[in-house]
Parts: structure tokens; C-alpha cells; sequence
């Protein structure tokens, strides 16, 4: 048995299919693939699959990754990737697999990049995003209000043609969503709400290398 | 619209996935390869139709054929509707997201009367108008089918074309002969007589209705000399017929999901308040092989795993245990779980437990639909009460804990005693299981009573029968609630206005039609949602149009009295149901199919149970 990790891009339609869906959704597309993969043991008995970072619903993903088990040895790699490829529909694209180099626990950082449909704001953003503290209120998964501080936060930005690219703390640990910046953004600066679309391009570990 | 603004869009919504199409195994083709696109609309959300098997099954044999592009359309959810009429965005289909008004055909499947609102908000938001009359050019035909057409009367204003019983063979027919009068450029008029002389083809502007004084219906007379009785069809040979390979898989959650493997149509039981046990007679069934076959097929196409054997009584299939060792034998190795709804509590045997016990437990479920043995008898649910008992026993010895029963109040005939004796069947449950030495230790039972109120509909024994006023359904309930002891049993009941209206339009005739525009234009629309419905607004739609609704629900309809449907001929004769009707009344059961032949009319057919030998 070993473990194999999967990568492939979330795109186009596939971003309206939230992280619970896309379980669902890749356990499925591993059972059409016939690859020889290792089921839980439980109760529920079902594939095993463990996603590095949930990619939130409306996003684009281009470097997204799952980690699975075949349980032959001899089945290769490459018969994988092109079996997953085969099934996959169009938006959903295998990139490459291996197996597993870093463990999913030292995931640290994610890059962003963010387009405005009318990006005239881009000096205030600057700003906003150069201050010394961004104070706000984020809703723990309990349902609690706590105020954090972005900045701590968020890594490194720059201002690009249409928007942001952001690097963002990411990991089971810590994680920032780029909409908690934004949505932060226009109402403390008090600009009118602004549709953006978001693209998470790359995730990388704690010391700020390409996860791989 | 630009994909940009598309998915501007979608993201201001709940659900996106709804409306955003791209599913595995959606069905998409160059338009200009294709000579007939047809738009197979579902008049209800997203996650309820694509759980449809009959939309499956059609929707993929449609585009088996190269000439033909058939494509998904469901009934948007209110906050994207006013998005969608705010932005002027015309009803789409999923698949090519170009709007349903300039395809060649609008089909509807008709599944519930609550959702007749439905198709007309969705004519709406396609930008045509609703009537038929006022739809001039040849192209869309709106055309609809399923159950509930069987009485097409209350439609019969907005639908250009019903197809009566199983589509797959006459809807191809009406579509090949659509692309001959398309492309000879003929008028609607001249289509819409032609296609009316195809068995199973109802076209009702050629029918015109006249009423008594009393305001019963007169008759239905005939124009242009068409045929004054349409034929049901039926598909003979369930082994040889057309059945998907694949399914679409949705991204979201739905219904049902998981494959889909149908194994017979139709049912021996003859249940008389049964719509669906009349009007797909005779029983079909298909072979252990072809059963086989496909639902491996299925599974491997669609990765699913978990399959359903569909049936309206999966344990009367006749080769059941064969069926279900030849299932396991790699569904357990796959890794797919296969569920058995449409249980018989009757014939539910100790093996056949053992098998689905193989595979993930779900509950229990059992209707035994009447709470005494004489009302049992009446309804024709030939079950004892010492069956049931007995079936729970043994499922309990299964290690099951909950137990969840179906009832109808409101059934004819019915007495306050066979109400409370709903309750006291549930507390003798209850008790067998304490009285159990080998129950599941350390565990109580939950029995669950869900109750809704009896519907008389067409094509069944009790089509003659009125359905209770609503004043006296919630005394009923109380009654029942009353009669309840015990915290071990939870009781439910269905909405009693929404059983009243669905009782009023499925008995409808053609004047119903101006009810459900009215209604529809009040603003209703998803009826069949309890946080849509609003029973005092088609009320209002009643009365603005002298009509009320207790002469359809309410009233008893003599034999001899000239019924909306009479034209229709689902094989099943109106002879049959007036001797099942009187048989009901003197507390007599009748045996099914396979035990005795009650002589219904099915075997006009000359295919099917009618012809097993014994």
C-alpha cells in the first residue's frame, strides 16, 4: 500500500461545487477510474481521501491536491493519472501525482490572486493592506465572534492590473480567507461593494517553499 | 450571456450548482448537428428532478439519437427566478444554457399536482404564452407526460401534446414526425392532426367540453374526426427496451442519490387507493440477466455506489433471491451498497433480510396504510395485522430498532375506531419489541406513524369516492394525536389543504385549467413546498372563477357519470373499477395478479403478467 498524492486544477463550473460536494464528488470519479484504491474500515465503509485545503466555494483552484492509497504496489503512477484523466469532466484537470513528498501538516501559506470587475481603488488598498494592524471580527467555526488581526496574517501582496495577489496564512492551524481581507476592506474603507472572482494558485509550506 | 456574468450571477444564489450544468456524463452537441432540440423540463427544483428516474431514462435514449439534442431544464428556485426576472434572463436549458423558447420541443413530465403552477411559471419564464391557442408557430410544441397526465383534462388549455403511459417509443414517433412537417414547413394546426393519429398521442384543442346543468361533465366531443378514445402505451418488452448505460451525476446532493435500476413495471397488489398499481398494468418484468447487466453497467459509468432496485413492489419481482445473489456477488467486492425500497411487508422473508443485511441498514419501513383489518380489507392491502408483527419480530431479531409506518386517514369507509386503531397497531409494535428476550439490548424502539390524508384519483377503484371535508381530516388528527400514549411513538402528518387541493386537480376537468392560470397568476407556485404554499390564495382563484372545490374533492361521482378522463384508455376498464368499488364497500379483498386473474383489462395488452404461465 502506498500513498499517492493527486494534483489537479478546480476550474470553470467546478467552482459552484463546494468542498463537501467535491468529496462526493471525487470518490465517484476515483470508483469510475477503477483505480485499486484502500477503503476505510468503519462502519461506513468508503474510499480514503484526505484534500490539503478546501478550496472554498466560487474559487478557482489551479494547484489543489488530494492524497489517496492504492493498495497494489505494482499498479504505476502513470496509469493513474491517465486513468483519472479519462473520467474526469473538462473542468476538473489531473496535473500530476506522486507520493506525497512533505507531509499535509507543514501546508503554511496560499497564494491568491483576486480580479475586480472595476478595480479604481487601488491606492486605498494599498494602504489599507500597508497599515500596521487590521482589527476585525471573524466567526470561529463554533459560531464565536473573535476580533483577529489580519496583518499578522497575511504574508506578502502585491497590487496587480485588476486587483490583488495575496499570500495568505493557509493549514489546518491557522488559515485566512481572502474574502475576510476584502470584505474587511470595503467596509472599513467604506468602498461600494465591488465583485471580484478568486484564484488560488499555489499552496506552500511553513517555510514558504512550493508544497509539494 | 457572457460566462463571466453567468457566474456573477450563480454566486449571488443559494445552491449554484442548480444551474450551473458541466455534471459527468451531461449530454452536450454541436446545435447545428442536430435536427430536433428538445427540453425536457422538470417542474420542480433541481435536486428533486434529477432523482427522476423516468427523465433519466428518456433523456439519455433521446440523445442516443444523432438528430436529437435533449437537454435538462428544472424549475429555478425563487431567489434565482427573481434574478432571473429582474435581469430579463429567459428559462435555459443546463446543458447549452440557450433558452428553452427556441428549441423544437418543451416536454414536462408530469409527476404531482402541486406542481401544475409550475409549468406554467416556467412557460412564463421562457417568454412564451401559456396557452396553447396562443402559441401559433409549429415550434416549441409543448408536450407533457407521466402520471398525472393520465387525466390531462386541468392542463389540457396550456399542453400542445400529452403523451399517454411509457414514453420511449411514442415520444420518438411524434418527434419523427415533428422533423417531417418541420421541414416541409407545415402549420401547427396540421402537425398537431397528424401527430393525434398516433396510439398514445393526445392532442386536447381537438377535443371540446360540454357540461351538464348540474356541472358534471356532458362530454368530450371529438373535432376533425379524431379517434374519441386515446389509448395508454405501453412498452412490451422491458428486456429488449431501451434503459440507460449511464446517468448524469449531479454535483450536489439530490434525492435519490445513487443508481437507479429498474426491474419490473407495474404491480400485481391492486391497492385501491393506488393511482400508479392501475395505470402502469400489466406487470412487466425484466430478466435476472438484463437486471444484471445494466445495473453493473450503471454503477461502472456513473461510480456510484450505491444501487436501488426500483419497482413499485420489490419483493414481488419473481426471481428476487436469484436476483439478489447474482447482485452481491460484485456489488460487495465494488464496494456498492444496494438498497430494496417498495418493500412488502408480507412476503418480507427472513433470507431476504439476511441479504440487505449485507449491505448498509437503513430503516425499516412498512405502509400499512389502514389502522383495522376491515379498513385493510376495504383499501385492499391484503396484509394481517399478525404479518406485520410478525415482520417486525423478525426485523427487530435483525438487530433494527426503528420501525417507520405509513398511513392514510380519510380512507372510505373509515370510522373513529380504525383511526385510534392506527395508534394502537403502533403501541402493539411498541409492546413486541419489550416482549422480545432477544431484542437489540440496551436500545428502545422509535415507531414512526407518518400520516397523510387519502386522495381519491382517476384510474383507481375509488375514483367514484369523495375525499373528506377539511374540518373533519383535523379532527381526525386530533383524534389520532389523542389516541397516542406512548413517547416510543412519533407521530407526522402531511398539510390537509394541500390534499385538498391535490384532491380538487387531479379529479379536475378542463375548466380547472382557468383555476390554475388564476391561481398562478395570484402567485402561486411550488405548491407541493410547505414554505410556498398558500392555500387561500387558489381559493381566491376558485372562486374568481365560479368554480368550488369541494365539487371536485368533496362530492360523490355516481358510475355512471361521464368522468374527465373517460376518454383515456390505460387498459384497466371502468368496469373493473366500479366491481372493485362495490367490493370495497362490502369489505372484500380481491386476490392479485398472480393468484387469480380479476379480469382489470391490462391483458389487452397481451404482454406481461396476464400471460405468465403458472
Amino acid at each position: 500500500m502506498k500513498n499517492v498524492r493527486i494534483f489537479y486544477k478546480k476550474l470553470g463550473s467546478m467552482k459552484f461545487v463546494s468542498h463537501l460536494d467535491m468529496t462526493r464528488f471525487m470518490s465517484r470519479l476515483i470508483a469510475k477510474s477503477k483505480i485499486p484504491v484502500w477503503y476505510t474500515e468503519g462502519f461506513n465503509q468508503h474510499i480514503y481521501m484526505n484534500f490539503a485545503l478546501p478550496l472554498s466555494l466560487g474559487f478557482e483552484g489551479f494547484y489543489e491536491m488530494v492524497d489517496i492509497r492504492l493498495i497494489d504496489d505494482s499498479y504505476s503512477l502513470d496509469t493513474c493519472l491517465e486513468a483519472l484523466k479519462k473520467s474526469s469532466p473538462t473542468d476538473i484537470e489531473f496535473v500530476k501525482i506522486h507520493e506525497g513528498k512533505m507531509p499535509m501538516k507543514s501546508i503554511g501559506f496560499a497564494r491568491y490572486e483576486l480580479e475586480f470587475e472595476s478595480f479604481d481603488f487601488a491606492d486605498t488598498l494599498n494602504d489599507f493592506l500597508n497599515k500596521d494592524s487590521i482589527l476585525c471580527e471573524k466567526i470561529g467555526k463554533k459560531g464565536k465572534v473573535k476580533e483577529i488581526d489580519l496583518i499578522p496574517k497575511i504574508k506578502s501582496f502585491k497590487i496587480t492590473q485588476k486587483g490583488v495577489d495575496l499570500i495568505l496564512v493557509a493549514g489546518s492551524e491557522d488559515n485566512l480567507n481572502p474574502t475576510l481581507v476584502i470584505d474587511t476592506f470595503f467596509t472599513q474603507c467604506q468602498i461600494k461593494l465591488c465583485y471580484y472572482t478568486v484564484k488560488r494558485t499555489m499552496i506552500y509550506n511553513l517555510d514558504g517553499e512550493i508544497f509539494e | 450571456m457572457e460566462t463571466y456574468d453567468f457566474e456573477k450571477l450563480l454566486l449571488s444564489v443559494q445552491k449554484p450548482g442548480r444551474y450551473s450544468g458541466g455534471e459527468i456524463n451531461s449530454v452536450v452537441k454541436d446545435k447545428k448537428e442536430v435536427d430536433v432540440r428538445f427540453a425536457f423540463c422538470f417542474p420542480d427544483t433541481y435536486e428533486i428532478g434529477m432523482s427522476h428516474l423516468g427523465m433519466k431514462i428518456l433523456y439519455s435514449q433521446f440523445n442516443s439519437r444523432e438528430d436529437i439534442w435533449c437537454e435538462r431544464v428544472f424549475a429555478p428556485w425563487l431567489d434565482f427566478e427573481d434574478k432571473m426576472r429582474e435581469q430579463n434572463i429567459p428559462l435555459f436549458a443546463l446543458e447549452s444554457r440557450d433558452s428553452v423558447k427556441d428549441f423544437d420541443f418543451i416536454g414536462f413530465t408530469l409527476q404531482y399536482e402541486m406542481a401544475y403552477t409550475n409549468v406554467l411559471n416556467m412557460l412564463d419564464l421562457a417568454g412564451l404564452p401559456l396557452k396553447s391557442k396562443d402559441r401559433k408557430d409549429l415550434s416549441p410544441i409543448v408536450v407533457a407526460g407521466g402520471p398525472c397526465a393520465c387525466n390531462p383534462e386541468p392542463l389540457a388549455e396550456f399542453i400542445d401534446i400529452f403523451f399517454m403511459g411509457e414514453g420511449e417509443e411514442v415520444d420518438l414517433e411524434v418527434i419523427d414526425l415533428y422533423k417531417e412537417y418541420k421541414k416541409k414547413g407545415a402549420a401547427k394546426d396540421e402537425f398537431l392532426l397528424a401527430a393525434s393519429k398516433i396510439e398514445g398521442v393526445y392532442v386536447p384543442s381537438l377535443y371540446s367540453d360540454e357540461y351538464n346543468e348540474d356541472g358534471t361533465l356532458k362530454a368530450l366531443v371529438p373535432q376533425n374526426n379524431v379517434s374519441a378514445t386515446i389509448k395508454k402505451r405501453i412498452i412490451k418488452d422491458l428486456d429488449k427496451s431501451y434503459y440507460p448505460e449511464k446517468f448524469v451525476v449531479p454535483f450536489i446532493e439530490i434525492v435519490h442519490d445513487r443508481a437507479v435500476q429498474e426491474i419490473f413495471r407495474g404491480c400485481i397488489r391492486g391497492c385501491r387507493f393506488c393511482q400508479a398499481g392501475f395505470i402502469y398494468r400489466p406487470v412487466r418484468e425484466k430478466s435476472v440477466d438484463t437486471v444484471n447487466r445494466q445495473a453493473k453497467c450503471l454503477c461502472e459509468n456513473t461510480g456510484y455506489d450505491e444501487i436501488s432496485l426500483s419497482s413499485l413492489s420489490t419483493s414481488d419481482y419473481r426471481a428476487i433471491e436469484p436476483l439478489l445473489n447474482n447482485l452481491l456477488e460484485w456489488t460487495e467486492d465494488s464496494h456498492i451498497s444496494l438498497s430494496l425500497p417498495s418493500l412488502r411487508i408480507d412476503n418480507f422473508s427472513e433470507e431476504l433480510l439476511e441479504k440487505i443485511k449485507h449491505v448498509r441498514k437503513s430503516g425499516l419501513t412498512f405502509a400499512p396504510e389502514a389502522g383495522t383489518q376491515r379498513l385493510r380489507n376495504v383499501i385492499n392491502k391484503n396484509l394481517t395485522e399478525e404479518e406485520i408483527l410478525n415482520t417486525c419480530r423478525t426485523a427487530f431479531a435483525g438487530g433494527y430498532t426503528a420501525v417507520k409506518l405509513y398511513f392514510m386517514l380519510g380512507l372510505p369507509t373509515e370510522t373513529d375506531e380504525d383511526v385510534v386503531g392506527i395508534a394502537e397497531l403502533g403501541q402493539r409494535i411498541v409492546n413486541e419489541f419489550y416482549s422480545m428476550p432477544n431484542k437489540p439490548k440496551g436500545k428502545g424502539v422509535t415507531v414512526s406513524i407518518s400520516v397523510s390524508t387519502f386522495v381519491p384519483k382517476p384510474f383507481t377503484p375509488f375514483q367514484f369516492e369523495p375525499q373528506i371535508s377539511l374540518e373533519e381530516i383535523r379532527r381526525r388528527q386530533e383524534l389520532l394525536k389523542n389516541s397516542i400514549t406512548t413517547k416510543k411513538i412519533n407521530l407526522s402528518y402531511h398539510d390537509s389543504a394541500t390534499s385538498f387541493l391535490e384532491a380538487a386537480l387531479a379529479r379536475g376537468d378542463r375548466r380547472m385549467s382557468t383555476v390554475i392560470e388564476e391561481a398562478y397568476k395570484m402567485g402561486c407556485k411550488f405548491d407541493g413546498w410547505t414554505e410556498c404554499f398558500g392555500p387561500q390564495k387558489w381559493y381566491d382563484a376558485f372562486k374568481k372563477c365560479g368554480l368550488d372545490p369541494e365539487f371536485y374533492a368533496n362530492r360523490t361521482r355516481e358510475y355512471g357519470e361521464i368522468t374527465p378522463w373517460e376518454h383515456i384508455d390505460v387498459g384497466v376498464t371502468k368496469d373493473f373499477l366500479v366491481r372493485e368499488n362495490k367490493l370495497a364497500h362490502q369489505n372484500k379483498t380481491t386476490p392479485n395478479c398472480r393468484e387469480k386473474c380479476s379480469a382489470c383489462g391490462a391483458n389487452c395488452y397481451g404482454e406481461g403478467v396476464c400471460f405468465e404461465k403458472r
